[in-house]
């Protein structure tokens, strides 16, 4: 009896205590053929050329290390966008340069769209480079409808959340085009196609400024543009510079204080309806519109500028379009420089009276 | 005698597992209590945290630093100046809602942490029903000399005391007020200057609860606490939202305030007939004041203005013009829709929930009815009439009801 009763308590204590266990669950076996990072990228033939650089940059065994990663992996597409088009194309680039520029797409963490905070701007990530991107989310609009459109540094994730065994993938349709410390100054003056430009911010007293702190938005017209506009290196040096406005003949192309990617267009177009900003050009009466998103009719980002005598729509418009997305969104250390396929104000429309 | 012993020994062996059967039972009942204290506050006042710096995310703005909080009072900081505890604390402090209503019940049931007012969904000792009002919006902190510091914070969901340090040490205010015991206050975060973005707060201790006001009547004051030079600032320079109508560009310093009481709020395609008596009827003078915390005078309208109501129930609604000085309902330049009036005109639409706009021709703000309209006894629904304060802080509009205790539903 007596024995009976202490297994009746010793059994019931031990039903008590195995009642907070669960261990009898059955679970699907994970799947253990999903691929790790670098691995992933080379058996899709869509990302050829990002595989190729991993491999001379000599990222594959890190990337099909444990992880977790996060890969921005820009199609073939988008490095023939950029002139590059086998792997031997590779080889001329400075193997550091290329190495810090592949890093960026990297990141060393799990990042799928639901950890990115929704409607979040100008996101900052560390990169396995070292320097943060910016990641840049609409995912909902002001009458409560969802958006689902990611940009890293301007450039759009087409597909997202690909998994892999050590962590996740988003694909890139353009290549990030980060400049890490480089200046707008610097950049630019490694730029022969704006040599013009350059020339003529150096003949107005306003190249000195693009190497310090920003933040600024360069639209470069090259050479080519401001041709049209009747300057060229023969002509600047032959003007007066004391007879002629320079904040709007060259000013009208820097936007002071904002770094503004073309994507942001988009996004903000998305998130608040309005994917556009209105300025006054730093010491003009002329009014700027920057309106920059997908655009008719490739429907890729792009962006616009319309440069009005005033604010208002009666004012005369003088409109150009920068549509070479490939060229865009340059991102230096102080600002962005985009392509500016044709220029705003021609000389005799910035003399002095 | 054989037998005998053996019955004992069964009686002393039962006795002695049943002992340790009660035994274990106590253990197990013992390891399930809890000691529970009731958290306290002796002598407190009632206060209530609005945070009027609000923003709008656009393109132009987006580098802008978002006034987003963590509130501390009689906070413990470190030698660096980082809080590191506090007394009490009130985070997530968002912008405030355009409606801060009579109970904390729409906030309540929110699934965001964002908290467009302290308490709001904060979990706190709250203020008691004085005078009949029901002071649940109004949490009870610490009376006395009190140090009070709002920090930026970022925007998401991480408590601010488990935020890096690095991102807890840009304090925007820090500064003590005075609160008496048993008082009720309302403290408003500001931006005071629109052109040096000079921010601050106003104390406002209130009085509502010590008037003698009729529960026939609803009270509405009015307070500019718009930050200097708002209004003459350009277009560009402010936010950019259609919603907000003629408040978008401000209003000026001194601004005469008209009623017009309409009688039909389900009608949303013009404003439809006024109440005799109530079309234009001027009601207060409002100044720009953001350095003293003065009550503004009640001014009120009866609950049964209008002739169809059957005295428990109408579905009127308000209308406030506010005009500048010299300028009125009869003498009004402008045209009925005229949003950009440089600050001479600006109005307001108090109708059904705050979401309402009339369609045709008007240039009016939203805001909800003044009057409550709730189930309550057998009526459903009954309209209460409530105390008021319409405060306009730069391009926007903002109501604060108040309402006394009213009788359950009966279904």
């Amino acid at each position: 009896m007596k024995k009976l009763t202490y297994l009746f308590a010793v059994g019931l204590s031990l039903l008590f205590f195995a009642s907070c266990k669960h261990d009898d669950l059955s679970m699907a076996k994970p799947n253990e053929n999903v691929r790790p990072a670098a691995d992933f990228v080379k058996n899709n033939y869509e990302m050829r050329l990002f595989y190729a650089a991993l491999q001379k940059v000599g990222y594959v065994d890190q990337l099909n290390g444990k992880g977790p990663f996060t890969v921005l992996a820009p199609t073939d597409e988008a490095f023939n966008n950029l002139g590059i088009y086998t792997a031997a194309d590779f080889d001329k680039m400075n193997a550091d340069s290329l190495k810090k520029v592949i890093g960026y797409h990297v990141l060393p963490r799990r990042l799928r769209v639901a950890d990115i905070p929704s409607n979040g701007i100008d996101v900052r990530y560390a990169t396995l480079e070292g320097t943060a991107l910016y990641a840049s989310a609409a995912s909902l609009n002001p009458n409560g409808g969802a958006l689902d459109e990611l940009y890293f540094s301007g450039v759009e994730a087409t597909r997202k959340d690909v998994p892999m065994a050590n962590g996740t993938l988003h694909v890139l349709n353009q290549v990030m085009k980060p400049n890490f410390s480089k200046t707008i100054q610097q950049w630019l003056a490694q730029h022969k196609e704006y040599s013009v430009f350059v020339s003529g911010l150096k003949k107005f007293g306003l190249w000195e400024q693009l190497a310090v702190q920003g933040p600024f938005t360069i639209f470069a017209p090259d050479n080519k543009a401001m041709e049209d506009l009747g300057i060229t290196e023969l002509s600047l040096s032959a003007m007066d510079a004391s007879k002629y406005l320079g904040d709007l003949l060259f000013g009208v192309y820097i936007l002071y204080d904002r770094h503004f990617f073309t994507s942001d267009g988009q996004v903000f177009a998305g998130i608040n309806s309005n994917g556009s900003y209105n300025y006054y050009p730093k010491n003009t009466t002329y009014y700027m519109t920057f309106g920059a998103g997908k655009m008719y009719p490739s429907f890729k980002l792009a962006y616009s500028l319309v440069l009005r005598t005033g604010p208002t729509s009666n004012d005369p418009p003088v409109a150009v379009s920068g549509d070479i997305t490939a060229k865009n969104d340059n991102l230096c250390s102080n600002g962005l420089v985009h392509h500016l396929a044709g220029g705003l104000v021609r000389p005799e429309e910035a003399i002095k009276r | 005698m054989k037998n005998e012993s053996v019955y004992k020994r069964n009686i002393f062996g039962s006795f002695k597992s049943s002992a340790w059967l009660l035994a274990f039972s106590l253990l197990l009942l013992a390891s399930g209590c809890v000691k529970v204290e009731y958290s306290k506050i002796e002598d407190p006042a009632y206060l209530r945290v609005f945070n009027n710096l609000n923003y709008i995310q656009t393109l132009g703005s987006k580098d802008n630093k978002v006034p987003f909080f963590c509130m501390f009072i009689n906070p413990v900081v470190d030698a660096s100046g980082m809080p590191v505890s506090a007394e009490i604390v009130g985070d997530f402090l968002d912008q405030r809602d355009a409606y801060a209503p009579p109970y904390p019940s729409h906030i309540g049931s929110s699934i965001s942490v964002n908290n467009p007012e302290y308490p709001g969904k904060e979990n706190v000792l709250v203020g008691p029903i004085l005078n009949g009002f029901d002071l649940s919006s109004w949490a009870q902190v610490p009376s006395g000399k009190v140090r009070i510091m709002f920090a930026y914070r970022p925007k998401n969901t991480v408590p601010f005391f488990q935020l890096e340090n690095e991102l807890k040490k840009d304090i925007l205010i820090d500064t003590t007020i005075n609160l008496t015991s048993k008082e009720v206050y309302t403290l408003h975060l500001l931006q005071k200057d629109f052109v040096s973005k000079r921010t601050g707060i106003l104390l406002r201790q209130e009085i509502f609860q010590k008037l003698p006001l009729s529960d026939s009547l609803t009270y509405v004051n009015f307070y500019n606490m718009s930050s200097k030079g708002y209004w003459e600032a350009d277009r560009s320079l402010k936010a950019d939202n259609f919603l907000l109508a003629s408040f978008q560009g401000g209003m000026k310093d001194d601004m005469n305030v008209f009623l017009s009481l309409y009688e039909n709020q389900s009608n949303l395609l013009q404003k439809g007939p006024a109440i005799a008596g109530y079309n234009g009827k001027y009601l207060a003078n409002v100044k720009l004041n953001t350095s003293t915390g003065v009550v503004n005078p009640y001014v009120s309208f009866p609950i049964w203005a209008s002739q169809a109501t059957n005295g428990i129930t109408t579905n009127m609604w308000q209308r406030f013009d506010f005009f500048t000085p010299g300028m009125d309902i009869t003498n009004n330049p402008f045209y009925q829709g005229s949003t950009e009036n440089g600050g001479n005109w600006v109005s307001v639409n108090c109708m059904q929930n705050g979401n309402a706009r009339v369609q045709f021709n008007d240039n009016a703000a939203m805001l909800p009815n003044l009057l409550v309209n709730i189930h309550s006894g057998i009526h459903n629904p009954a309209t209460f009439a409530t105390v008021n304060s319409i405060e306009v802080v730069n391009g926007r509009i903002y109501l604060t009801t108040i309402q006394r205790k009213y009788a359950p539903p009966v279904y």
